[in-house]
């Protein structure tokens, strides 16, 4: 429960690129701090109340659909997720870098991961076709477990936006594009043999892009293990090597 | 896949990676090793000169400088790959990783293994040619190979500096790049991440605190405090 | 830069689940797909779904003897008899097939594990041998309303996973899709559809996509009341808005609203049914489990609408814990233990620990009834195909392809969005000719300006008119007040007159933000409108129909009414028309006549008709309407 009665200061950036006399700039917002505030809330309430014009991303407010990464306070963070009560008096937001602006806090996130997963080609490479009479294919519940714990992602970009080699790197395939990579290499019903992951992971702008900042493990809203992604697809290119 | 880069550099990638880790591995084990040898100026010179002479008789330091230095910079030309080549792109960097909270660590840690890692190119190099000259050459000393006299000459007529900041330098390149190295890889993946992140500070102050106990003694500004194990005198 | 006008051989507005997986079978089929969406496709709500999807594969030992006809039955009894018996049959049938097929795609299923598990089950802990020969297939978890453990689930995460496997497929077949684009008006003539306008939401800019189907796909429409749901920000209802718009297109049922009994209070975050499933009890502020004495048989696990009338109830009667947000009840998943919470409701795990800051394995998590399903949207028949509108479809939420009737089952959305997206998609792809699109384009060029003078209109309007976010918050508390779970005469009777009033308020909104591109108060102005359009249908439906079915519960005609309510509601809203029109059709041919549910009252008003009659009565109006389903389509 936070201290209600707080003051608090946003500190915004604001951009709209359709907007020829638009500068990007700092914008600063003042409102009155409810218990149980997130920063959907916050920034609903400048809008309606303040700012009509502030452009920014939600839509399940309860951290699943990915929508609404910013930084916050200069960390890459879930804005629905994220409680004023854990956020000093003065809060400075500023949208996700490496992604294209849409204007203010909104970014392209879709457009990257669309990319992304065309680049990788991060579906199901089945042999046969599907046979609606037969039953399912059998899975062990653990290893179903496994690829669901890599499928979680909720392609938020906030790892992307955290991780300094993404950051220089466009060619880079990213925390969420390695981990979308290792969740499809572990499936059993892709058929891609190794070699083609091989040719997949072991490149500079797959896993050897990453130098291990570890940067995107911390600010994982979903606490994805990443670096065991990493590791596991390290390993996996040594493996087909030998 | 169009991830891919022109056909087969997979493979060659692989063990540039497993190169540029190796040789800093390698290198790191064998600061740990070198460790030992220049602290047997701990026990005073004539425990140095020992074992000097013992490396040096049966050809072991002889190859050795000239592994290490082919070593060292082929490690050196690899991890720089990864190494933004403009400045903006390190620029950026280092502000995302001042941004993260509370200046997220391992990415502040990663900009300062660069900058170490290029003080011990510079300084290093330059060691590993005195020491070159050293145990392949005649030139100084009396006879070929390291002694203490020469070590203790050189130390005390300023190296100590240099030497003080390489030994910073690469103690703690080598501890943060352990331990990045082990989490890359999921090596000792049980222990957690905090708890290797622990160890690897345990290692940092223990070489540093013993490098420095060693550059005193080489300094002459303490005596060898272990000289009573041969006996007493420097 | 997009085209001002383009053409495709099928438009999907809407990248869920439905429609995504309704492209899928178009473009599989070699059809030239374009899909339209407000938010990168897998973010949209299906997403959100956590619990499961609805399949008898009989898999687990709760499972066993499921099959599609027990599924069937559960599907008709849970609509309360407003279902179309015909469609359910179809749903059932299928069911199991598009699951089996997101398996296929890449959905990492919850397998059983052969050998001793240990389930909770009426608030025992039970320990149960599940046959090594079945170890690895999909596995179940109870749901309510059902007869068998059927729920076929993937964590906490049924719909993300399902989504994104689905989303694959369509980045597989190279699908276009467009997000950040909405669609604003529909391309017809009055009698066929040839596309739509859509406006982008980068830029502001409109342009015109002509097709030969176009298929509303757009999820449901629960922000009609404002905060008071579980849907997502992006559940506006346009998809149903647009139909509706052209004047001639009905929507059906729209005054069945389901509640959802366990929403985060006060934030309306969904914690999924899956937490009574697997064994999650309601109590009230004195820690008693109430609905066992309300629903001795089905207990926690009663349908929806029974669960959230008990607890509406429950905190009438002064049960309710209060708070200044109003009262709430609490769920108890306690009992499950802290590693089941972690792995299979690992997702309502984390809600409860980041939206308010409490562990469920040792604290009690506060909830109440709030709105979470549409039942009612554009009325389609078993093809999918809209009335009255050649060339449109409708599937998953935003569609009345009227297999929930006046309650949804749990799980059964997820599942319904799939088989009406795989079959739709297919009779699509079957029907759609090969050459290009026959469409005038003066159609597009006329709703391109209409769209385009609608927006300009709304910036240029000056003056001291009410603001956007005000009718929107007026439109909310009178839905969530005198619309919402007990239902009267009198208070539906004020609400539709107060949305009317509302009505006229939004063609006086002032905009505060001239802001050029997309302009975020223009956007949400564009909508108002219309969702206070199918806001007042709602309540007007609702104030018609005199009885009460599923999750339409009038506290003044608390029984069901076979005799004079065995019917679906349609609402049109005429061109230039101050009130929308309302009729009523059959529910569909009876399979399974009227009957007690299993769960809730067991009192109700018989039919008077026979079943042949009534069934006579469906073929005679459905022949007259040119409805009767296609030969061998289904
Ligand atoms: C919190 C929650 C939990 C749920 N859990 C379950 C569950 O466990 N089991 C179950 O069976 N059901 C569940 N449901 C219900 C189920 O998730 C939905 O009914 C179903 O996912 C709807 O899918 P859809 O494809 O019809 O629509 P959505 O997934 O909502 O997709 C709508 C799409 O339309 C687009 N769109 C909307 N308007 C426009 C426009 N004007 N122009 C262009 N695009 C537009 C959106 O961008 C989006 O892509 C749950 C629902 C909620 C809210
Ligand atoms: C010659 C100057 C040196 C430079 C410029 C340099 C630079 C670097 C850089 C940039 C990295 C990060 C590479 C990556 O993340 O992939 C690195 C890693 C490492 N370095 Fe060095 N280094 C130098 C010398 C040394 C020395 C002398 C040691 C040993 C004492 C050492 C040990 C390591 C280790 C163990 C790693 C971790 C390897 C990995 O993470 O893959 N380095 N070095
Ligand atoms: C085979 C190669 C090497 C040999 C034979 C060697 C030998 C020595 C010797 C004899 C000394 C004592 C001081 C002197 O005589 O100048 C010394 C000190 C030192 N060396 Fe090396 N060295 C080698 C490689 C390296 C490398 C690769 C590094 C790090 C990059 C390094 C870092 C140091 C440091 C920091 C000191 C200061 C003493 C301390 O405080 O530990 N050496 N070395
Ligand atoms: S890995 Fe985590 S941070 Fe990255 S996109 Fe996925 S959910 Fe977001
Ligand atoms: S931050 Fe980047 S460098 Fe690697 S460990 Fe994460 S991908
Ligand atoms: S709004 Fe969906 S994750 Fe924040």
């Amino acid at each position: 429960m936070s201290e209600t009665g707080r003051r608090l200061t946003f500190e915004v950036f604001r951009y709209n690129p359709q907007d020829p006399d638009s500068k990007p700039h700092m914008q600063t917002f003042e409102i009155e701090e409810v218990p149980y505030m997130s920063l959907f809330m916050a920034l609903n309430e400048i809008r309606e109340t303040l700012d009509p014009s502030l452009q920014f991303d939600f839509a399940c407010r309860s951290a699943i659909c990915g929508s609404c990464g910013m930084m916050v306070n200069g960390q890459p963070a879930l804005g629905c997720r994220t409680q004023t009560s854990d956020l000093p008096d003065v809060v400075r937001l500023h949208p996700l870098p490496v992604f294209k602006l849409v204007g203010d806090l909104s970014v392209d996130t879709g457009i990257w991961f669309r990319e992304m997963a065309e680049k990788s080609e991060a579906w199901i490479h089945a042999e046969k076709a599907f046979d609606p009479q037969a039953q399912e294919d059998r899975m062990d519940d653990d290893l179903a477990q496994k690829i669901y714990d890599s499928d979680r992602c909720i392609e938020c970009g906030c790892c992307v936006a955290s991780c300094g080699v993404a950051n220089v790197n466009a060619e880079f395939a990213g925390p969420a594009g390695l981990n979308r990579i290792a969740r499809f290499a572990m499936d059993p019903r892709d058929t891609r043999d190794d070699d083609e992951w091989f040719e997949v992971i072991s490149n500079e702008n797959g896993v050897f892009g990453c130098i291990g900042m570890m940067a995107c493990h911390d600010v994982c809203p979903k606490e994805l293990p990443l670096l065991e992604v990493y590791a596991y697809l390290r390993r996996k290119a040594l493996s087909t090597a030998l | 896949m169009n991830l891919l880069k022109p056909a087969n550099t997979a493979t060659r990638q692989l063990v540039y990676e497993l190169l540029s880790g190796g040789t800093g591995l390698v290198l790191a084990l064998f600061m740990w090793g070198h460790m030992v040898f220049v602290g047997s100026i701990l026990t005073g010179s004539r425990g140095f000169d020992w074992l000097a002479e013992m490396l040096e008789v049966y050809f072991i330091a002889q190859p050795t400088v000239i592994v290490i230095f082919v070593l060292f910079l082929v490690h050196a030309a690899l991890a720089a790959r990864k190494i933004p080549a403009q400045l903006v792109e390190r620029r950026k960097m280092i502000e995302l990783g001042k941004g993260l909270k509370g200046a997220h660590e391992e990415s502040i840690l990663w900009i300062w293994q660069v900058r170490t890692g290029m003080i011990v190119l510079v300084l290093g190099s330059f060691h590993l040619v005195l020491m070159a000259i050293d145990v392949l050459t005649p030139l100084w000393g009396e006879r070929i190979g390291i002694e203490a006299v020469t070590s203790l000459e050189r130390v005390q007529a300023g190296l100590w500096l240099p030497y003080a900041i390489l030994l910073i330098c690469v103690e703690f390149h080598a501890s943060i790049g352990l331990y990045r190295l082990a989490v890359k890889w999921g090596a000792f993946a049980k222990l957690g991440r905090s708890t290797l992140h622990t160890i690897e500070r345990v290692i940092l102050w223990l070489f540093l605190g013993l490098g420095f106990v060693i550059l005193l003694v080489l300094a002459g500004v303490i005596p060898p405090p272990l000289a009573f194990l041969l006996g007493g005198n420097a | 830069m997009t085209p001002r006008i383009s053409s495709t051989d099928v438009l999907v507005i809407g990248g869920g689940l439905a429609g995504e997986r309704c492209a899928i079978e178009a473009a599989a089929a070699g059809h030239d797909v374009l899909i339209l969406s407000l938010v990168p496709p897998r973010r949209s709500h299906s997403c959100a779904a956590q619990g499961g999807m609805q399949a008898a594969l009989g898999n687990c030992v709760k499972a066993e003897g499921d099959n599609p006809d027990v599924h069937y039955l559960d599907t008709v009894r849970g609509s309360d008899w407003g279902a179309d018996q015909k469609v359910a049959r179809v749903f059932a049938d299928n069911a199991p097939i598009a699951v089996r097929e997101l398996a296929h795609f890449g959905v990492p299923w919850t397998r059983v594990k052969g050998g001793k598990n240990s389930y909770f089950i009426k608030g025992e802990r039970v320990e149960i041998e599940e046959a090594l020969e079945n170890d690895g297939l999909i596995m179940h978890r109870d749901f309510g309303g059902t007869a068998k453990w059927r729920a076929c689930y993937a964590g906490a995460g049924t719909g993300h996973s399902a989504l994104f496997a689905v989303d694959a497929e369509v980045v597989r077949l190279g699908v276009t899709v467009r997000d950040r684009a909405e669609a604003v008006e529909l391309i017809h003539d009055g009698s066929r559809c040839y596309g739509a306008v859509s406006r982008c939401l980068r830029t502001g800019e409109h342009s015109a996509i002509l097709a030969k189907a176009t298929v509303i796909a757009t999820g449901g429409h629960g922000r009609i009341y404002g905060q008071y749901t579980t849907n997502a920000t992006i559940n506006e209802g346009m998809g149903a808005a647009i139909a509706l718009n052209t004047g001639i297109v009905p929507l059906g049922n729209m005054e069945a609203v389901q509640f959802h009994p366990t929403a985060l209070s006060p934030s309306g975050i969904l914690v999924t049914e899956g937490c009574r499933g697997d064994g999650g009890f309601l109590l009230d502020k004195d820690g008693h489990r109430f609905m066992v004495d309300a629903e001795p048989e089905k207990q926690e696990l009663a349908s929806r609408d029974v669960v959230s009338r008990h607890m509406a109830q429950r905190m009438r009667d002064g049960f309710g814990v209060e708070t200044k947000h109003g009262p709430h009840l609490w769920l108890d998943v306690r009992q499950l233990g802290d590693e089941h919470l972690r792995t299979k409701l690992r997702e309502v795990w984390e809600i409860c620990r980041d939206f308010v800051g409490l562990d469920p394995a040792q604290e009690l998590i506060p909830v109440r009834p709030t709105q979470h399903y549409s039942m009612g949207g554009v009325r389609v028949n078993a093809e999918g195909e809209a009335y009255n509108m050649a060339g449109l479809f409708a599937v998953g939420e935003a569609s009345c392809w009227d297999m929930h009737g006046f309650n949804r089952l749990g799980g059964n959305s997820l599942a319904e969005t799939i088989v009406s997206g795989r079959l739709v998609g297919q009779r699509i792809a079957q029907t759609i000719g090969k050459g290009g699109v026959d469409a005038e384009t003066r159609y597009a060029n006329e709703a391109l300006q209409r769209a385009e003078e609608r927006a300009a209109g709304l910036l240029a309007r000056q003056g001291d008119g009410p603001g956007v976010y005000a009718v929107r918050d007026a439109m909310a508390e009178v839905m969530i007040g005198k619309v919402g779970i007990f239902r009267t005469g009198d208070e539906l009777e004020q609400a539709v007159a107060e949305l009317g009033q509302l009505l006229d308020d939004c063609d006086r909104i002032v905009l505060r933000s001239k802001a050029p591109g997309m302009n975020p108060e223009l956007s949400f102005a564009l909508r108002i409108k219309s969702m206070v359009r199918l806001a007042y249908i709602t309540a007007k439906g609702a104030l018609a129909r005199t009885e009460s079915r599923g999750a339409h519960f009038r506290s003044d005609f608390p029984l069901r009414d076979d005799a004079s309510w065995l019917n679906r509601t349609l609402a049109r809203w005429p061109e230039a028309a101050a009130e929308p029109d309302i009729s009523y059709e059959p529910v569909g041919e009876l399979d399974v006549p009227p009957g007690h549910r299993g769960y809730g009252a067991d009192e109700r008003i018989e039919m008077e008709m026979t079943v042949e009659d009534y069934n006579r009565q469906v073929e005679d109006a459905q022949r007259a309407a040119g409805k009767l389903p296609v030969e061998g389509m289904l």
